[in-house]
């Protein structure tokens, strides 16, 4: 049951793994970019239109979250981008 | 191989003949087909055997557990014990034995005798002796070779084969169980799904923290934005990560349900189309189906291995990409041309 091979540095690029681990790894950034994109105003609306009901001023605080979480959606999307670009 | 045809043949009739005469269940009322098949795939406190040419026989019901405001309250239909979402939501706890609770036990309790009685825990002996010895050498071998190992990589890999194994055999023995005439599939439960997902989920963040540490693995849930933003980007990185416990939950939960409700709808349609002679044709087709579903129950708990593996496996790449090369920003501080070289 013991798996006693030597710590390779070949394979940190994940060379042993599954080809579907390894593609899910290089895709798995993409995924969270998109996410971070509709995430950010899925939750700036909800919270919004939460925080709208709980302290009775509709509809200004959903207004405002929701284009607060676009922008920052839009942020981290780009940042993720950015960031992937460089590592190529 | 003949006696085998025979006995599942005649269990088939025997499940449509219960089901023929089950239909006096409710006085006056008889339950179609869909009511049917719904009552068996639900979860009861009820255990009953449905035994042809008789009265379902009941095994007995636990008394339901309820812990906290349980109380009785008058509704339409007169007095009515809150249960269910709704009950939580009234501060009331169901904690009742069901029918998938004792198929839950029943599958642990297989599960740790026949790999208790099979493992070779002879150390002298290192080639396991008998089927079931080479059965689950076997299993366990391909779990740790083919699922841990090329999922989550040489180093991490064989830390999590144990989980990944409890994971394996626990959802194969709960599929097989309920594949066997008068038991119930566990896995056709969303609350059981979602149980098991959730172990996932929790190894998952651990292995994630164990490879980046806390402070690695708080950082990456900030998205690494400016602090002004985290109020947003905060509760967006939480809800990425229920997305993969999710999928898990569903992806069993409804292809164990399907499955069944597939077979049982193909022994159904003899009442449907009200004639005997549709079993010609539906009774090999369910048993066409049910074979397929004993391979299913294979694939599903391999599938969910798998998963939990590639998910454990993320985890730990990320978080050895934050030992890397930190979350940092600045151009300087990436070498990771080198690193994923």
């Amino acid at each position: 049951m013991d798996v006693k091979e030597p710590r390779e540095k070949a394979g940190s690029d994940g060379s042993e793994l599954g080809q579907t681990a390894r593609h899910m790894r290089a895709a798995e950034p993409y995924v969270s970019a998109v996410w971070k994109l509709v995430g950010g105003a899925v939750v700036g609306v909800l919270g919004g239109y939460w925080l709208d009901k709980k302290l009775g001023t509709q509809p200004w605080l959903m207004l405002v979250l929701s284009l607060v979480g676009i922008c920052v959606g839009f942020y981290g999307f780009l940042r993720e981008m950015a960031r992937l670009g460089k590592r190529k | 191989m003949r006696k085998a045809m025979v006995l599942f043949a005649s269990l088939f009739v025997a499940t449509a003949w219960a089901s023929d005469s089950s239909g006096g269940h409710g006085e006056g009322h008889e339950p179609s087909v869909p009511e049917y098949i719904l009552h068996h795939v639900s979860d009861t406190n009820d255990f009953e055997l449905e035994v042809p040419l008789s009265q379902p026989i009941h095994l007995g019901a636990i008394p339901p557990l309820r812990i906290g405001n349980c109380a009785p309250r008058q509704t339409e239909h007169g007095l009515e014990t809150p249960s269910g979402w709704g009950g939580l939501a009234e501060g009331c706890l169901d904690l009742s034995v069901t029918k998938h609770t004792v198929m839950m036990w029943l599958a642990a309790l297989l599960l740790l005798g026949t790999v208790l009685v099979w493992s070779n825990r002879d150390k002298t002996k290192l080639v396991p002796r008998g089927t079931g010895a080479n059965l689950i050498e076997m299993l366990v071998l391909f779990v740790r070779d083919e699922l841990a190992i090329k999922n989550i990589g040489k180093e991490d890999g064989p830390r999590y084969v144990p989980y990944l194994l409890t994971a394996f055999f626990f959802i194969l023995f709960m599929n097989l169980l309920g594949l066997v005439p008068w038991m119930a599939t566990a896995t056709g439960n969303l609350a059981v799904t979602a149980g098991l997902a959730v172990c996932t989920f929790i190894v998952t963040q651990a292995a994630g923290i164990r490879a980046a540490g806390l402070g690695g693995y708080l950082k990456h849930l900030t998205g690494g934005v400016h602090p002004l933003l985290w109020i947003i980007m905060i509760p967006v990185e939480v809800l990425g990560l229920f997305t993969k416990p999710f999928a898990l939950t569903m992806r069993l939960f409804a292809n164990m349900l399907a499955g069944h409700i597939v077979l049982f709808f193909l022994i159904g349609l003899i009442f449907i189309l009200g004639h005997p002679a549709v079993a010609v044709v539906s009774v090999p087709f369910a048993f066409a189906i049910y074979l397929l579903e004993l391979f299913v129950a294979f694939v599903q708990a391999y599938v969910f291995t798998l998963l939990s593996a590639l998910f454990i496996g993320m985890a730990v790449a990320t978080g050895h990409h934050h030992d890397e090369h930190g979350h940092a920003e600045g151009g300087a501080s990436h070498d990771h041309g080198k690193a994923h070289a």
